[in-house]
């Protein structure tokens, strides 16, 4: 009695047709695909010096001494900052989740690294009386921003790489 | 990826596969950004997607932004289990190639 074959049994006969070199161009195609994607997720050169000019000037203002001014920065950074990422998101086209365990601790020592540089620039500036001291900070936050944010980048690429 | 190896005709076609290795790293990418990786056209791109969207691999979705439609493709978890598996068997493929040849080596 003839029955047509299930699915598994024409997909086993299918792979039984292909050949070794076949899968391996397949495997190696898979690979090039991966590696595009990786290199459009890798953010261009403006992201993160934007990023970076951001936190600087936001610090860097605190050496006016005012309230008025240190709100409107606080705002302008986390507009900016929003602003920045949307035209990162559109020019990527994809959507994915950033963080892992190695991004989430990378992105956690950008945040402690700059808590630290503000807290030593308000003991110098409020307690020391050292003038420029913010924008010492400032200055320093914007290389560091840039730092953290190519290191997160390569962590992604291998990660995309590795198919994981 | 430790899925069971089993080969999927409809994930093996060149287009599809790379549609599925992209989608695969990611929650969803746009439509455009798929057809850039791929270099090909919209319409075959599409044709592309249609088939592995009826075959429940890939959810199509359509979200209007600033009066412009914009499609993102994501994989589903059957697409993800299909594709796993398939890589998986490719993988196979090449390595018991690898065992058969090495006796003919060392005759």
């Amino acid at each position: 009695m003839a029955t047509s074959p299930a699915p598994l049994d024409r997909d086993s006969a299918a792979a039984a047709e292909i050949a070794p070199d076949e899968a391996a161009s397949a495997i190696s195609a898979i690979g090039v695909s991966r590696s595009w994607l990786a290199d459009r997720i890798i953010a261009p050169g403006w992201y993160h010096l934007s990023l970076g000019l951001l936190a600087g000037g936001a610090i860097a203002e605190a050496e006016m001494h005012s309230w008025v001014l240190f709100a409107w920065s606080v705002a302008g950074y986390t507009v900016g900052c929003g602003a920045v990422m949307w035209v990162n998101q559109r020019r990527v086209g994809v959507a994915m989740n950033y963080f892992d365990a190695r991004t989430r601790a990378v992105f956690a020592g950008h945040v402690l690294t700059l808590s630290a540089l503000i807290a030593i620039a308000c003991w110098l500036d409020l307690d020391r009386g050292t003038r420029g001291a913010f924008l010492a900070a400032g200055a320093l936050a914007v290389p560091l921003t840039v730092a953290f944010g190519r290191w997160t980048d390569q962590l992604l690429r291998a990660r995309l790489q590795a198919g994981r | 990826m430790s899925s069971a190896p089993r080969f999927d005709e409809i994930v093996h076609a060149p287009n599809r596969l790379q549609i599925c290795a992209m989608l695969s790293a990611v929650d969803s990418a746009d439509f455009a950004t798929v057809r850039e990786g791929l270099g090909v056209a919209d319409s075959v791109l599409s044709k592309h997607v249609r088939v592995l969207h009826e075959a429940g691999y890939v959810e199509v979705r359509k979200a209007t932004c600033a009066s412009r439609v914009r499609t993102s493709l994501s994989l589903t978890e059957a697409g993800r289990a299909a594709y796993g598996g398939h890589v998986a068997a490719l993988r196979s493929i090449v390595g018991s190639e690898g065992l058969r040849d090495r006796p003919a080596r060392l005759r």
